[in-house]
C-alpha cells in the first residue's frame, strides 16, 4: 500500500511539473494576433507586407465605453515592412514589437493586382497551405490599387470586434450576389486542379473623397451594350459611394493557373454564382418590360443546382448551361400589374432573355478574354475519361479557351410580396 | 493470465482501434498516392482479399480451440518453432511501436507542441504505455471498449461536419491511376490489417472458435467502413491531385471545418480521439511485446521486461534522421512488407501443425 502511494505521488510529481512546466508555453496576452495580411511588391525587397493587429485591450474599452469600434478607437493597429518573403517578413516584424506574432486569427490576406499579375505570386501563395499558422478559411483578396492601402483603409462602422467585421464582410455575398467568399482553401484547391482555376475577391479603396466627385464613366454598363448602370456594373473602388469606410469589394480578380488575368464586376460575380450553383439571394433590377425609365426589382435565388452538360465536338468543347432560379416581386416602379398570371409570364421572360445574355457574354469573356475555366465545368467532362493519365492528357484547361456555350435560364416568380395587385396611382392630371 | 476473460465486443473494438489508426496517419493519402482517384476501390479491394485470407486462418484455427499461434508453433515445430515465430512477431511489433510511436510524436510536433523536442512529447506517450503495460492486459480492453466509440463517434463528426464541402465528381476518373496500379500494387496493402495478429496472440482470452471469427469479421469490417468513408470523403473534398500533398489527411479535413461563426477550430476534437487512439495502439503494441517475449522465452513474468523494451523502442523510435525518413520507412517498407506476419507465416504454421496433428494421430492409430 505504501509502496503505492509513493508510486502515484511520484507520478503526480512528475506530470505536475511537466504538464504545467513553463518550458513551452505562451500565455494568450504574449501574442500579437495578426487578422489582415496585405501584399503588395516592394521597392528593396520582392515583398511589402502590411499587417493588420487586433489590439484586444481597446476592443474591450470601446465595448464598455459604447464606442463603435474601428481602426480610429485603437482597436487594430499596422505595421509595413519590406522583406524577401512573407515568414522573413514575420520575423522581422516579431524583432520590432513587443509580442510575438500570431497567424491564427489572421481573416484575410490581401494581394495587390500588381503582384497578382506577376511571376512571384506564384511562389507567394503556395507558402500558406503549409504552415499550420495561417488557417484555411482566411479569405483571398485582390486589391486593385495597393494591399497597403485597402487593409490600413478599413475602418470599422458597426463592429466593436475587428475580427467579426471580417468575417462578416466577405459572406456579403450571400444576399448580394457582388463578391463570392473565396477562402484560402478554395483558392489552393483550384490553383492545383486540372479541371477549374482560381478566383479571388476583388477589392480596392474608394477614389471618391465626396459626392460631388462621382464619375458616371467609372461603369461597366456600355461594354454590355447597355445605356444606362445597374448596381452591379462597378469594379472595386469605383462605387459612387463616400463613406466612413473608404475599403470596398465589388467583383472578382480571374487567374489562370497562378495568374491574374482578368477582372469581374459585380454584376458578373452574381452571373459567376449562378453557374457555379454558389448563388443565394439578392434584389435585382431590369428596365420594365413596358414603361421605359422605369425598373422592375425581384428577390432572385437560385431554385436549384444548374446543370451543366459538356460535349467536345471536332475538339472544341460544347457547353450547355441550365439555370433554375426562382424570385419574389420587390418592386414594381410602373404600377403595371404584372402580379397577375396573365402578365407574370411576360417579366419571367424579360427576366430569363436578360440573364441569358447576359451569363452567355459573361462565359465568352472567361473563355476567349481570360482562358480560365473558373465555373469549373472541366468537373462535367472529367468522369467521361477512364484513367486519370488519359484526363491529364486530355488537357482540358487548354481547350477552354474553344468553347462555345449555350445557356438557357428558368425563372419562375413566385411570390409577389406583400402586394398582390398594383393599383395604379391617379392624380389630377389624369 | 490465462484465467483473463474478454468477450468480443472489447476484442472488436481493440482491433477496430489497431487498424483504424492509420486512418489518422497517412492512410487516406497512400491510397491515392497508389490508386489516384480510384483510393476508395482499392480499399474495397485490399478488405476483400483480407475478409478472404482471414477466413481461410480462421478456418484452420477451428482445429486449435483456445491455442495463440505460439502454442501452434510449437505443436508444428517443438520450441524451436515457437521461438522462431515468437521472435519474428517480437521483432515486428517492436518496429511497429517504435516506429508509430515517432511518427505520432512528429505528428503531434507538427500540427500542436511545435516548440517541444520530439524526444519529450515521446516519452509521454511512453508513460502511457508503461503504466498500461503494468496494469495488464484486462485494463487495456476494458478501455478500448470505453473509448473506441468516443473515437469512431468523433470520427464520424469529423465526417459529418466537412460534408458540405463534398463533390462526389472529385472521385472521376473513376479508375483513377488504372487497374495495373489499383489491383496489383494495391495488393501489398492487405498489410493496412496487419494488425490482425492480435487475434492470434489473444485466442486463448477470446473463448470459442466462434468468438474469434465473428470478432475478425465485424473488427475488419467495421474498421473497413471508417476507413473507406475517411478515403472517399478525403477524395471528394480535397480532389486529386492536391490530397497527394496532405500530411495528416483527417486533420486536415478537421482543419477544414466551419460551421458558420460559432463551429469552427474542430480539430481540438481532432486531437483528443487522435491521442486516444494512439495510446491504445501503442500501449496495446507494446504489451504484446512484453507478453509474446515472456511466451516465447518460457519466462515466468513480463513486468521486469517493461523498462527494458521501454528504453529499446525510445530509442529506435529516434534512431530516424527526420520526419521524412519516418514516412518512408512507413511506407515503403512497413506497410508494403508487414502482411508476411499476418498472412502467411500463420497459415504456413497453422498448415504445419495441423499436419503434424494428423501425423501423430495416424502414429496412434497404426
Amino acid at each position: 500500500m505504501i509502496k503505492r502511494v509513493f508510486l502515484v505521488t511520484v507520478c503526480a510529481a512528475f506530470l505536475l511539473n511537466f504538464l504545467t512546466g513553463c518550458y513551452d508555453s505562451r500565455e494568450i496576452d504574449d501574442w500579437a494576433y495578426v487578422i489582415a495580411i496585405g501584399m503588395d511588391k516592394g521597392k528593396t525587397h520582392a515583398l511589402k507586407i502590411t499587417l493588420k493587429f487586433a489590439v484586444p485591450k481597446n476592443i474591450g474599452g470601446a465595448e464598455s465605453k459604447g464606442q463603435g469600434g474601428g481602426g480610429g478607437d485603437g482597436s487594430t493597429t499596422d505595421i509595413t515592412l519590406e522583406s524577401p518573403t512573407l515568414f522573413s517578413g514575420l520575423n522581422m516584424a516579431n524583432n520590432i514589437i513587443s509580442r510575438q506574432i500570431n497567424l491564427f486569427h489572421a481573416k484575410v490576406i490581401v494581394f495587390s493586382k500588381e503582384l497578382a499579375e506577376d511571376e512571384i505570386f506564384e511562389r507567394m501563395i503556395t507558402a500558406f497551405p503549409r504552415t499550420i499558422n495561417v488557417r484555411p478559411e482566411v479569405f483571398i483578396l485582390v486589391a486593385r490599387d495597393s494591399a497597403e492601402e485597402y487593409v490600413k483603409g478599413i475602418q470599422l462602422q458597426f463592429e466593436v470586434n475587428p475580427t467579426k467585421f471580417y468575417e462578416l464582410a466577405y459572406t456579403t455575398s450571400h444576399y448580394t450576389g457582388f463578391i463570392a467568399p473565396i477562402t484560402l482553401r478554395d483558392f489552393i484547391l483550384r490553383l492545383k486542379s486540372y479541371d477549374r482555376q482560381p478566383v479571388g475577391i476583388l477589392a480596392g479603396v474608394s477614389r471618391y473623397k465626396s459626392s460631388e466627385d462621382f464619375d458616371p464613366q467609372r461603369t461597366t454598363n456600355l461594354e454590355k451594350g447597355r445605356a444606362f448602370p445597374l448596381e452591379g456594373d462597378y469594379f472595386a473602388g469605383d462605387i459612387p459611394k463616400v463613406s466612413e469606410n473608404k475599403t470596398e469589394v465589388m467583383g472578382l480578380a480571374v487567374f489562370d493557373g497562378a495568374r491574374m488575368v482578368g477582372e469581374l464586376d459585380g454584376a458578373e460575380t452574381g452571373l459567376y454564382l449562378m453557374v457555379t450553383g454558389e448563388f443565394r439571394s439578392a434584389y435585382m433590377t431590369h428596365p420594365d418590360p413596358l414603361v421605359e425609365n422605369s425598373y422592375v426589382i425581384l428577390n432572385v435565388n437560385q431554385g436549384r443546382k444548374p446543370v451543366h452538360s459538356v460535349k467536345m465536338s471536332d475538339g472544341k468543347p460544347e457547353i450547355s448551361v441550365k439555370i433554375m432560379l426562382e424570385a419574389d416581386i420587390q418592386v414594381i416602379q410602373s404600377g403595371k400589374n404584372y402580379e397577375s398570371l396573365e402578365m407574370k409570364p411576360l417579366l419571367q421572360r424579360t427576366y430569363e432573355k436578360f440573364l441569358e445574355e447576359g451569363i452567355t457574354r459573361f462565359l465568352y469573356k472567361t473563355s476567349e478574354e481570360f482562358h480560365s475555366d473558373i465555373c469549373g465545368f472541366g468537373k462535367s467532362l472529367k468522369k467521361r475519361f477512364l484513367t486519370w493519365k488519359e484526363w491529364e492528357e486530355f488537357n482540358w484547361l487548354s481547350r477552354y479557351k474553344d468553347a462555345s456555350f449555350s445557356v438557357e435560364v428558368e425563372l419562375k416568380i413566385r411570390r409577389p410580396g406583400l402586394i398582390i395587385r398594383t393599383v395604379p396611382i391617379k392624380s389630377s392630371e389624369e | 493470465m490465462s484465467r483473463i476473460r474478454f468477450g468480443k465486443y472489447e476484442t472488436i473494438c481493440l482491433l477496430v482501434n489497431l487498424i483504424s489508426t492509420q486512418t489518422f496517419l497517412g492512410f487516406p493519402r497512400t491510397m491515392v498516392e497508389i490508386a489516384g482517384t480510384a483510393g476508395w476501390i482499392l480499399v474495397i479491394y485490399v478488405y476483400v482479399l483480407t475478409l478472404i485470407l482471414f477466413l481461410f486462418i480462421s478456418k484452420l484455427y477451428s482445429h486449435f480451440e483456445g491455442k495463440d499461434l505460439l502454442d501452434i508453433a510449437e505443436i508444428a515445430g517443438g520450441g524451436v518453432a515457437r521461438v522462431v515465430v515468437g521472435s519474428i512477431i517480437v521483432a515486428y511489433l517492436v518496429f511497429a511501436v517504435s516506429i508509430i510511436l515517432r511518427e505520432f510524436s512528429e505528428n503531434m510536433k507538427v500540427i500542436s507542441y511545435d516548440a517541444s523536442p520530439v524526444s519529450y512529447i515521446s516519452l509521454f506517450f511512453l508513460s502511457g504505455m508503461v503504466i498500461s503495460a503494468y496494469i495488464g492486459l484486462e485494463a487495456l480492453m476494458r478501455y478500448s471498449g470505453i473509448a473506441v466509440p468516443i473515437i469512431v463517434t468523433g470520427l464520424i463528426a469529423i465526417f459529418i461536419g466537412v460534408s458540405p464541402f463534398i463533390d462526389l465528381e472529385n472521385l472521376m476518373p473513376i479508375l483513377g491511376n488504372g487497374l495495373y496500379d489499383i489491383f496489383v500494387k494495391g495488393v501489398l496493402r492487405v498489410s493496412t490489417f496487419s494488425p490482425l495478429i492480435i487475434l492470434y496472440l489473444f485466442n486463448p482470452f477470446i473463448g470459442s472458435n466462434r468468438n474469434f471469427r465473428q470478432a475478425g469479421v465485424y473488427g475488419i469490417s467495421i474498421a473497413f467502413v471508417l476507413m473507406l468513408l475517411c478515403t472517399s470523403i478525403y477524395l471528394s473534398v480535397y480532389p486529386y491531385p492536391f490530397s497527394l500533398q496532405s500530411f495528416l489527411p483527417v486533420h486536415t479535413m478537421a482543419r477544414t471545418i466551419s460551421l458558420g461563426r460559432f463551429f469552427q477550430r474542430l480539430e481540438s476534437v481532432f486531437m483528443f480521439i487522435w491521442v486516444t487512439n494512439a495510446l491504445i495502439y501503442l500501449s496495446s503494441g507494446f504489451f504484446l511485446i512484453n507478453y509474446v517475449f515472456k511466451k516465447t522465452f518460457n519466462l515466468v513474468y513480463y513486468k521486469p521486461l517493461i523498462i527494458p523494451f521501454a528504453i529499446i523502442i525510445l530509442s529506435i523510435s529516434l534512431l530516424p534522421d527526420n520526419l521524412m525518413s519516418v514516412l518512408k520507412l512507413v511506407n515503403d517498407y512497413f506497410r508494403s512488407y508487414v502482411w508476411i506476419t499476418t498472412f502467411p507465416i500463420p497459415i504456413l504454421v497453422l498448415i504445419a501443425a495441423r499436419y503434424r496433428v494428423r501425423g501423430k494421430k495416424g502414429v496412434k492409430a497404426r
